[in-house]
Parts: C-alpha cells; structure tokens; sequence
C-alpha cells in the first residue's frame, strides 16, 4: 500500500513568509499593503485579480510538485471549500480537492448532489474531511444547536443517507435528524466514485461514528507519544467494531538545506510574537484549537521552549492561524520525523507550510524523495467523467 | 436598460422536443454553454435547480470562474441546508467572480421532490421559512465581529421558528462584498408579500394574465416596506429571420408529441401572435414564451420594458445556438442603449 500525500490550501489569504505573520498580504485579507498579490494595486488601484487566482497558483504547484491533491479547510471567516473547489475543478487535471465540511450544514441529499456534481466536473477527485464539530460558540456561530455527542450521532445519520442515496436507489430514511422518502440521485449523477472520507475526531463517539464510514481518522501532528497513545486508543475501538483503522496526520512543515536555516527562518518570525500571547497559550487560556497545555513550559521565554521534542515544534499557532505543531529542521531530519510517523502506523499526511505555493514545490522536491517517491501514490487523473448516454 | 439572463441547461440539452433525447450533457457541454453566453454579450446565466439536473452551486462555482461579465443566479431552495451556509458558499463565490453572483430562492418546491428530501414545510409555511432564510443570510453577511481566519464570535443573534444563530456574522470578511441580489417568483399572495419584503427582483411568468396589474400590486406592496423590487420575465424564446421560419421550427418540435399538428393549430395558441402558451410540451420549463422574426420578438421585449419589466431569464434549446442567435440577432434589437458602440469607437 502506498502513502497518499496532500498539501494544504490557504483558505483566508497567505503571507509572504513565517518572518511576517502578521501581514496577509496574498489574498484581499490584509489591506491591501504594499506588496500585495492577489490583488496587487496597480496605477493605484486594485487589478482585479482576486485570492481565487493564487488559490489557482498553489493547487498547480501542489499537482506539479508530487502531491496527490490538498485539504480545503472550513473556519468561521475562510473561503468555503465547496465553492472553492466547484471554481477551480477545470483548472487541475489530477488535483484532489479535499473538501472540509460539517453534516449538520447541508441536507445530505444536497450535500449527495454536490458531490456527485464536482465528481462530474472533476473526473472523480472530490475526498471529504468530514468534521462533527469541536462545539463551543464557534458551532453557535455557524446556527448548529446539536450537542457534541449527537453530533456525531448526526454525523453517522448524514453519512448512511449520503451513501444510500449515491447508488441512485430510492431511499428511505426515519432518522432522529433526517427523512427521506424514495430520495435517490438521478440517473445521470450515478456511478460517480463515492469520495474517500478523512475523519476528524478521535473521542470514543467520533470512533463510534467513524465506525462504518472512516477510510482514515485524521489527527492534527501531536508529540509523537501522544500521537501514538491516541492511535492505539483509536485502534482498539474500532477492533470491537471490527475495523482496521487507517489514519492521517496535518502537519506544518519548516524544512530547509540545513538545521540552522530552518530555525533561522523561525527565529525571525518570532521576533513578531508576543511573550505574553505565547505564554497565555501555554497555560491553555487563548481561545480556538491551539492547544499546547501541559506540552509546554508554563512559561515561554524565547521560540525553542516550545521544540517539545527533537524537530516538532509547537509555535506554529503563534506565526499563523491554525494548529499549533509541526516539524522544523533540516529536509533530512523532516523526512526522518515523516518516517517516524510512518512507523507508528500513518498512511497519509496533509502537509502545509507558509507560503504555500513556494513551499509547496520545496517540500515536493527536498523533503519527499528523502523518504522514497515509490512510497506515494502517484498523481493521476482519478477517471474520466462518466459518459453522457 | 433591460438585462438579459439564460437558462442554463444542467440536465441535459438537444434539439429534440423530448428531454430524454437530449445528448449533450456534463460539465464540458455547460462550460461550452457558459461561454457562448459570456461571448454573445447575455448579461447573466441561471444555474437552475433541477433535482435531476447538476448541482446548482457547483455549476455557479464554474461558471463565474469562468466569465468575467455575466452574472451568475444561482437557483435553489431554502431546505437545502441552512441560511449560514448559503451565505458563506456566497461569500467565497463573490470573492471569487467580483460581486457577480445572485440567487434566485425557489420557495414554491414540487411536492413530490420535498417528500424525497424529507422537507415537511408545506404551503404558506414555506414563504415563512424563506423569510426568516433571507433575514438570517442577510442578518449574518453584516453582522460585526468574527474575526477572519479566527473565531472570536459576532454580533448577531436569531432564534427562529426553522433557524437560530448566536454570535454570528462574518464581520470584515464580508466588507465591500454585495450581498447576492436576491430573485424571487410567484403569484400567490405570499410570494408577492415575501418579494416585498425581502426580494430585490421578482421574476413574473409570461402566462400571467394581468402582468401591468401585478406588477403594481408588487410595486404598492413593496412601498409599504420602504422599499422597491424590480420585476422580471422568465421567458422562453424561438425568434428566426421571420416568423414562418419561427413557427415552422416550433411545429417541427411540436410533432414529436403529436404527428399530426398543423402550424394553424400552433397558432391558436398564441392568441397574440407572438405569446406561445405550450413552451412547457417542447422541452422547456416555463409554459408561456415569445415565437417569431427577430423583429417581432424584439418589439415584444420592448413592450415588456416600458411595463416595468427590466430582468428577462430567457431560455432555448439546443442553448448553445439559441444563444448565439439572440446575441448576434436580438439582444440588440430589443435593447440597443446598451448594445451600441457610443464614442469614439463609434
């Protein structure tokens, strides 16, 4: 079996580099600076080119450097993935669009038809990262009442009717949270692939749910023993349910021709982050999913208080949104931590790194071949849409 | 000026009266169609909802990736999922195609396909929903206070009968993005009040009797919100050099559901001349539409206009061809303020 590679999208701007996190200065999120892209001002005015034309920029360099495709997330104030994708399924030949979506947000027979659709228009390369919801206000936010144990509940539901429907047979359902009445595609959206599902969540209630429907439960990078501790949890439940799980790990990367460099680079990012901001992270008092708690010294003083392990990194939250660990050091050490993962049982990664264009040819070209490009699947048109009859 | 919107065809499209003959279809025939709309100077494509056709949102998504002009309706229901989510895919498209989609909410569903999805919202009560769909999409698109690329939440709140939000909003994310222009449709009483409070255009059937009368009804209904609601026409079309040219085609089409049709017969059904009531029998999804030369068909439009109608969805098939003969022949014709070349260029 071989080891699917994707490389993240940015879906709310990028910047320059880790050594200006606070400018976003790809994208129309920042204010459009000096030195803007996407779009530039041009005789004083912006071009009109709009973040989608670089979003366009990364999936191609992402197809062109290896990756089998990328994970489009889905925050409160991002660019929406279904939209996203839907936009650029014409411009990538053999890009996946890993779509991040929550059930509770889409009739599931919507949600069916959409997908079928963008399989159509793709040839075949819609995956989901499916996400119940981590709770909080943030669930409020999106107008989702349901609480997080029937979240997944609903989840589980959501999935059973998307299936159902997908063969096109009529299909009914009386569900706690869905009804269907002979509720099937229609002729022509049918015999589409049924998009492989990344799994976020790893409670026992997400596992449960997961149960019949994960191809991979996905984790953000943790210290390798917890990632470990949080497998072996996974596996064990999903033995009573008779499954062999897969699993997958997001990870920020910060790779560079030698160790110095790299920690160079994130020396100079660092010169931007707040004491006080790092530290309220630390003690688990900051709001959202950086939580590096009991990780990390209650106090952070300078940027390698928070190597928590040799290579893994838990500042990333501070540079830039999103998850606070990832692996910085030399191509040779990164691979060697990748290959460490693939150790402990990983058999897919969604990789990331700021800017993700640029770093996404580096990452394709230094990091992956240290670890065996015959290990990857390889890029291909996944297949030809279906016929017209 | 009078704005011209096209039909697109997301089920399938051919020259033959019967759908199911139709041998066009997939995503490189509607890119095909979005381009020859984009070309042909249309000024927006319907993304239809079709429950047996293509996804309406993925087919919007494309096409304005596609265009740099048209705008791009897209079509769809209000049980679909929630109106936070509608909002942020609509977001992301406006960023995306500069401000050019709108939607067109369909509230009045087909029974048959709301027992599929489940939906057991029936008659008035979907007005209601659609309402309160548009109050919280609306509510959430200006609402101040979530962060972009965090989450520190918002400032607007809704506890509905059909949706609830706390904290909401997309904050500066939204700033300087249009919200989509909002199409609704209908004659029932509800349909008139919820255009009149929530509508930006209100797209009127071409069988409708009294279109001056409901127009106003519209317009007085409206007032008394504060507000005004432009009105449309959605209206298939056969315009040809002239008119027996016109007709024959429709007679054509006409006797693949029955051999034995005379134009004559064709004919009374345009008691007008020019308003063909049984566009629905060859194809198409709107029952009254314009047959005749370009002449007629374009003084049709024109009278349309002067009643208050400035949004016309037109539709033909095959669309491809339909669309190059109403961009090269008609459009002109039945709107030449904005299709004459002005200046120095001139």
């Amino acid at each position: 079996m071989t080891i699917d590679v994707y490389w993240r999208i940015g879906m709310s701007g990028d910047h320059a580099s880790l050594r200006t996190p606070k400018v976003r200065n790809r994208g129309d999120w920042g204010g459009l600076g000096p030195g803007n892209i996407a779009p530039a001002v041009r005789g004083g005015q912006p071009d009109g080119y709009a973040y989608i034309d670089h979003a366009a920029a990364v999936a191609k360099a992402s197809e062109a450097a290896g990756f089998l495709g990328g994970l489009l997330p889905s925050f409160p104030g991002t660019e929406d993935p279904w939209a996203l994708s839907a936009a650029l399924a014409r411009e990538t030949s053999t890009y996946r669009f890993m779509v991040a979506f929550q059930p509770g947000f889409l009739h599931p027979l919507q949600a069916a038809r959409m997908s079928a659709s963008l399989q159509r228009a793709t040839g075949g390369r819609l995956v989901y990262n499916i996400i119940s919801g981590g709770g909080g206000p943030a669930q409020l936010w999106w107008g989702d009442k349901v609480d997080h144990d029937d979240r997944y509940a609903r989840t589980s539901e959501f999935l059973d009717v998307l299936k159902g429907v997908w063969r096109g047979e009529p299909h009914d359902v009386d569900g706690r949270f869905f009804t269907t009445r002979g509720a099937a595609l229609p002729d022509h959206l049918t015999g589409e692939p049924f998009p492989e599902i990344y799994f976020s969540g790893s409670s026992a209630a997400a596992v449960n749910a997961a149960g019949l429907h994960a191809d991979y439960y996905l984790s953000w990078l943790e210290p390798f023993g917890d990632l470990a501790r949080k497998f072996d949890g996974v596996r064990e439940h999903a033995a009573k349910l008779g499954r062999t799980p897969k699993f997958a790990v997001r990870i920020d990367v910060l790779a560079r021709h030698t160790e110095e460099a790299a920690w160079a680079e994130i020396e100079k990012g660092w010169r931007h982050v707040d004491p006080a901001v790092a530290t309220r992270q630390a003690r688990g008092d900051s709001v959202g999913a950086a939580r590096i708690k009991g990780w990390v010294p209650d106090t952070i003083t300078g940027y390698r208080d928070v190597e928590v392990q040799p290579n893994v990194w838990a500042g990333f939250s501070l540079l830039r949104g999103g998850p606070a660990f990832g692996l910085v050091g030399s191509y040779e050490q990164v691979a060697q931590r990748l290959d460490e993962l693939l150790d402990l049982g990983v058999d897919a990664f969604i990789l990331a790194g700021n800017p993700h264009l640029e770093e996404a040819y580096r990452v394709g070209e230094e990091v992956l071949p240290l670890l065996g490009r015959s290990r990857f699947t390889q890029p291909r048109a996944v297949r030809e849409p279906a016929p017209v009859a | 000026m009078t704005g011209f919107l096209w039909e697109l065809p997301t089920r399938r499209d051919g020259r033959r009266a019967d759908p199911t003959l139709w041998r066009r279809g997939g995503f490189d025939h509607l890119h095909q169609v979005v381009d020859a709309a984009e070309l042909s100077g249309v000024d927006g494509v319907v993304a239809t909802y079709d429950p047996d056709g293509e996804e309406s949102w993925i087919v919007a998504g494309g096409a304005l990736r596609h265009t740099r002009h048209c705008r791009v309706v897209v079509e769809f229901t209000p049980s679909f999922g929630t109106p936070v989510y509608a909002a942020k895919m609509s977001l992301t498209l406006q960023r995306l195609g500069a401000d050019r989609l709108d939607w067109l909410l369909k509230v009045d569903t087909d029974p048959e396909d709301d027992r599929r999805r489940g939906d057991r919202v029936g008659g008035a009560a979907r007005y209601e929903r659609a309402a309160e769909f548009l109050t919280v999409a609306r509510g959430v698109w200006s609402g101040r206070g979530a962060a972009p690329g965090g989450f520190d939440g918002g400032e607007f709140d809704h506890h509905g009968r059909y949706f609830d939000v706390v904290a909401g909003g997309f904050d500066e994310a939204a700033d300087g993005h249009a919200f989509p222009v909002v199409h609704l449709s209908g004659t029932s009483p509800e349909a008139i009040a919820l255009s009149a409070a929530h509508g930006d255009v209100h797209l009127f059937s071409a069988s409708t009797p009294d279109l001056t009368a409901d127009v106003r009804a519209l317009a007085a209904a409206a007032a008394q919100h504060g507000r005004t609601v432009r009105t449309g026409l959605v209206l298939p079309v056969i315009a040809r050099e002239d008119e027996h040219e016109a007709w024959a085609r429709v007679l054509r089409l006409w006797r693949e559901i029955d051999p034995s049709a005379t134009e004559r017969e064709l004919r009374s059904r345009a008691r007008d001349g020019v308003l063909f009531h049984g566009f629905d029998r060859i194809g198409h999804r709107a029952r009254a539409g314009l047959v005749g030369s370009y002449d007629q068909v374009a003084r049709r439009l024109g009278d349309y206009t002067r009643a208050g109608i400035d949004t016309v969805v037109l539709s033909g098939h095959p669309a491809i061809e339909e669309i190059h003969r109403a961009g090269e022949h008609l459009l002109h014709l039945a709107d030449p303020a904005g299709r004459t070349l002005r200046g120095a260029r001139a």
